[in-house]
C-alpha cells in the first residue's frame, strides 16, 4: 500500500490517500465488491472548488458513458464547472445525501462526499504517484484559469 | 436636439419578455417627463445595422448620452464604438443588485490587472454611460442613476469653459418618429472588440475562415464584414488572448462581455480543469462545424491557430502563492 501524499497547493496541501486510484478529473475510486468504483473529489478538486451548494446530474442511474462525457454540473460559493465521466462505463448510483445536502463533498470528500458508482475498469487510473505527477504538470494550466486568462465557455 | 441636454436610449429587449418589457416602459414612462433629458426607444441595440432608423438616430446624437440595455455594459460601449458613436465611457454607480452586499468588500480587495490595449480613436469629448437592465429589477434604480448621470454631466459642462459659440449653426440632427425607430430588426450575430483589451495581434484575423476580419487605414484589426459571422459560433472569442472579443447575446457570460479579470462577481469556470475540451479545441471543433456547413473542408488545428497559446508560461512563483491566499480570503 502506497503511503499519503500531499501535494502543494501554494501555502495548501492537499491530501491525496495512498489507498486511492485516481482520474484526470480529479477524482479519486476505490474498488468495491463486485467489480464496482466508487468515485469522489480529490482534496485537489475540492479545494479549487470551495464551499459547494448545488450539484446535479445530468444522466440516469444505469447509464452507459463514454470516458469524459458531459455528465453533470457543479456549482460552489467561488466557481462552477460542468462534470465528466472520470472512465468509460456504466454509472450505477448517485450519492442520494449529496442530492440533498451537496455540503458533504467539503465536510468529508474522501468519505461520506462520495460522487457516484460505477461498473467500469480502473486499468486507465492512475495511483497516488501518478496522479501527484499529473497534478504537478496540471498546476501551471489551473492557475492560469483562476487567473481568467482562458476564454471558457 | 442641444448639447445640453442629455440624451437616454432605451433599448430594448429581443422577443416579448413581459418582465422585460414592463421594466423598459416604467423606466420611459418616469424619465420622459424629466426635464433636461431626451428620451427615445430603439430595438435591441445589437440587432441594428447601418441602415436601421435608431441607428441613424444614435449617430445623429451629439452631447452625452446614456444608453440602457439588455448587454453587458462594456459589450454596449464597443458596440457603439463599432457603428460610430463614440464617446468616452462614463462610469455608473449601478451595480448589480446581488453584488451591492459585496460591493465595499470587492473594492478592497485586488484590481484586475489594468487592460493594455490599443485603445479608440476618434474619440470626442462628450461622455456615454451604458448600464445593463439586466443589473435591477426595480425601475427606480435606473432612474435615479439617470439622474445622477445628468448632474454629473450638468456639473463637467458648468466645470469646462464656456462655449464661445452659440449652438445657432450645430447641424440639427434629423427628427425620427418613434415608429421609424421601432422599426423591427432582424437578428444579428457578429464579434466586438474591446479596444481597452485588444492588441491587435491579429489572431483572431488568422483564425476566422469567413472573412469577418480585416484592417481598418491605421492597420488596426476591424471586425469588417459582421454579416459574414456564423450565427452561435463564439470561436474566434475563445482564441483571442486578451479576451478582447465578445458575442454580446452568447449565453456564457465571459464571452457576451462580462466585467473580466475579477476573481469575485464572475464564477471561476473550472471545466476545463475537471475534463471540459480547452478553448483552443472547442474553437477549432466550432469552426469545423461551420465550414462544413458551408460545403467546406474541416481544417481542425492546421490553419490559424496561435503557436505560442499553448504554453503560456505561468507567473513567478510569488504571485501564484498570492492567488491562492487570495482565494482564501474570499471565503464567506
Amino acid at each position: 500500500m502506497a503511503d499519503d501524499c500531499v501535494f502543494l497547493m501554494g501555502k495548501f496541501e492537499a491530501r491525496l490517500p495512498g489507498d486511492l486510484l485516481y482520474a484526470r478529473t480529479h477524482m479519486w475510486a476505490r474498488p468495491l465488491e463486485g467489480g464496482r468504483l466508487r468515485f469522489g473529489f480529490s482534496a485537489y478538486a475540492v479545494r479549487l472548488l470551495q464551499d459547494v451548494y448545488f450539484l446535479e446530474w445530468r444522466i440516469e442511474p444505469g447509464t452507459d458513458v463514454a470516458l469524459m462525457e458531459e455528465i453533470g454540473f457543479i456549482e460552489s460559493s467561488k466557481a462552477e464547472s460542468s462534470l465528466y465521466a472520470p472512465v468509460a462505463g456504466r454509472v450505477e448510483a448517485f450519492n442520494a445525501e449529496l442530492l440533498a445536502d451537496p455540503s458533504g463533498v467539503n465536510a468529508d470528500g474522501y468519505g461520506a462526499g462520495w460522487l457516484f458508482d460505477m461498473t467500469a475498469s480502473p486499468a486507465d487510473l492512475m495511483d497516488v504517484a501518478g496522479y501527484e505527477a499529473f497534478l504537478t504538470t496540471a498546476w501551471e494550466k489551473t492557475q492560469r484559469v483562476i487567473k481568467g486568462k482562458i476564454n471558457e465557455g | 436636439m442641444s448639447r445640453t441636454r442629455l440624451t437616454v436610449v432605451l433599448s430594448q429587449a429581443q422577443g416579448k419578455n413581459p418582465a422585460r418589457r414592463a421594466l423598459e416602459e416604467s423606466i420611459a414612462a418616469a424619465l420622459i417627463l424629466e426635464p433636461g433629458l431626451d428620451v427615445s426607444i430603439v430595438p435591441h441595440l445589437y440587432d441594428l445595422d447601418g441602415q436601421h432608423t435608431g441607428r441613424l438616430f444614435l449617430e445623429g446624437v451629439a452631447g452625452d448620452m446614456v444608453v440602457l440595455s439588455w448587454l453587458y455594459p462594456r459589450a454596449a460601449y464597443w458596440l457603439l464604438d463599432r457603428a460610430g458613436v463614440k464617446g468616452k465611457p462614463g462610469e455608473t454607480q449601478l451595480k448589480p443588485e446581488d453584488e451591492e452586499e459585496a460591493g465595499e468588500r470587492a473594492a478592497e480587495e485586488e484590481k484586475p490587472e489594468p487592460p493594455q490595449g490599443i485603445g479608440a480613436v476618434d474619440v470626442p469629448d462628450r461622455w456615454i454611460y451604458t448600464l445593463d437592465l439586466r443589473d435591477h429589477s426595480d425601475h427606480r434604480a435606473f432612474v435615479d442613476e439617470v439622474r445622477r448621470i445628468a448632474a454629473e454631466c450638468q456639473a463637467r459642462r458648468a466645470a469646462a469653459s464656456p462655449p464661445t459659440m452659440v449652438e445657432l449653426n450645430v447641424p440639427q440632427p434629423a427628427a425620427f418618429t418613434p415608429e421609424q425607430l421601432m422599426t423591427p430588426p432582424g437578428r444579428r450575430w457578429y464579434p466586438v472588440i474591446d479596444y481597452s483589451r485588444c492588441t491587435n495581434c491579429m489572431e483572431c484575423l488568422d483564425f476566422c475562415l469567413f472573412g469577418v476580419y480585416g484592417v481598418d487605414g491605421l492597420d488596426r484589426i476591424l471586425v469588417e464584414n459582421q454579416d459574414n459571422c456564423k450565427k452561435g459560433c463564439p470561436a474566434c472569442s475563445r482564441v483571442c488572448p486578451s479576451q478582447a472579443i465578445m458575442f454580446p447575446d452568447y449565453k456564457t457570460p465571459a464571452i457576451a462581455g462580462a466585467p473580466v479579470g475579477a476573481v469575485t462577481g464572475l464564477k471561476i469556470d473550472l471545466s476545463r480543469l475537471f475534463g471540459g475540451d480547452d478553448a483552443l479545441k472547442m474553437a477549432a471543433d466550432e469552426r469545423d462545424r461551420e465550414l462544413v456547413r458551408d460545403g467546406r473542408d474541416a481544417v481542425g488545428l492546421t490553419v490559424g491557430v496561435p503557436k505560442r497559446q499553448a504554453d503560456k508560461p505561468a507567473g513567478p512563483k510569488d504571485e501564484l502563492d498570492n492567488l491562492v491566499d487570495a482565494l482564501d480570503d474570499l471565503d464567506i
